[in-house]
């Protein structure tokens, strides 16, 4: 093409790929290394649709079962997310796809929770067992993004985002404050912060 | 281009600058994702249920506080010996820890020659009191009853009654 043109390339000539890009979060493996009661997966697709603009849908299972000394808690469920980002990165090489970018996402999830073995301690009437608890839910939440993409190789990015979040329904169960709402936090608090660090590949459907 | 003989500068070449790049983008994801991880907390927290109830008289439409001396007052435990929960003191207001094994808590209160049993009819449900306390019973009171006739009325100011006694004065007040 540049041949044809007879003009010497420039940034301007070089052929840019477009396509859509398929990330897994790396962050949740760490977080089962750092604690082995939490597992999770998380998956994203993303298209620079406009100039700029990248459409990003997110899907997820979290779950947590932690070790507690007087009940036995698990939670778990999927979550999705779905939102926009804008690429603040000027573009000087059309051949570079870095991205640093900020966005805004909603997030829904259904999830359970449920404590089992509960252990009342009172000194005055008894220690006693009481049973199960359990609850079928659902969360919802609004983030705000800032994240950073490189291209490590050609069509493989490798990136991490930071998320301040903000539940929709905190009182979603007032007798068990959840200790995991799906793809939010702990559902304790009605702010969280978030970190993902992501891998990705992008399809170059489309050059121009 | 240098001539020759020229020595070149130690400077970066582009693919290394892209390098760098990569490594000021990445690096501080990996260090925010080191500081996300959490610390338990040790519970401070109360776990016990504790009505409060507050004396009171009523003279003429006047509601006023009043106090009991020479006070006692027994928990009535199912199965078990009573046991003492308050040793002749003088009080205007008592603290009441009520029974998570059934629909109600029965006191004995006595002050003197005077004596009568305090009956508080409630719902029983548990409630995550934090995870580091675990659970504890929330109750919700639904009558009061008393059987000798010391007592001579009741208020029930707030029916609900958990491990926490913020924002709470009293749960009921009693008139003598």
């Amino acid at each position: 093409m540049l041949a044809a043109s007879g003009r010497s390339g420039s940034a301007q000539d070089t052929l840019r790929t477009y396509g859509p890009r398929f990330g897994i979060d790396l962050a949740r493996f760490a977080y089962i290394l750092a604690d082995p009661s939490e597992v999770g997966a998380e998956v994203s697709v993303d298209v620079e649709l406009l100039r700029n603009l990248y459409p990003v849908i997110e899907f997820g299972y979290n779950s947590i079962s932690p070790q507690e000394d007087l009940f036995h808690y698990a939670a778990g469920g999927v979550y999705g997310r779905a939102g926009i980002d804008y690429n603040l990165l000027k573009l000087k090489d059309r051949s570079a796809h870095h991205t640093i970018t900020v966005g805004a996402r909603y997030g829904i999830s259904k999830f359970s929770h449920r404590a089992e073995d509960i252990y009342i301690v009172n000194d005055y009437w008894g220690d006693h067992l009481s049973g199960s608890y359990e609850k079928d839910l659902k969360g919802h939440w609004v983030e705000l993004v800032a994240g950073i993409k490189a291209e490590l190789v050609s069509n493989v990015f490798m990136g991490w985002s930071l998320r301040y979040k903000i539940l929709l329904n905190p009182g979603m169960d007032p007798l068990v404050a959840p200790q995991l709402v799906p793809g939010f936090g702990s559902g304790g608090v009605d702010r969280s912060f978030g970190i993902t660090y992501s891998l990705c590949y992008k399809i170059p459907l489309l050059k121009k | 281009m240098p001539r020759p003989g020229e020595k070149l500068l130690d400077l970066p070449s582009a693919n290394t600058k892209a390098k760098m790049m990569k490594t000021r983008l990445l690096f501080p994801g990996l260090i925010l994702l080191a500081l996300s991880c959490t610390t338990e907390e040790a519970c401070e927290e109360d776990t016990i249920s504790e009505l409060v109830a507050v004396f009171k008289t009523e003279k003429e439409g006047t509601v006023a506080d009043t106090a009991l001396s020479a006070l006692s007052i027994y928990g009535i435990r199912e199965g078990q010996p009573t046991w003492l929960l308050y040793d002749s003191v003088t009080r205007s207001e008592i603290f009441l820890p009520l029974d998570p094994h059934h629909d109600y808590s029965r006191f004995v209160f006595q002050a003197g020659e005077q004596t009568d049993t305090l009956i508080l009819q409630h719902r029983t449900e548990i409630y995550l009191i934090s995870f580091s306390c675990g659970f504890g019973n929330l109750f919700t009171l639904e009558d009061i009853q008393y059987e000798a006739g010391w007592f001579v009325k009741d208020s029930i100011l707030n029916p609900v009654v958990n491990t926490s006694l913020e924002e709470i004065d009293s749960h009921i007040w009693l008139y003598f």
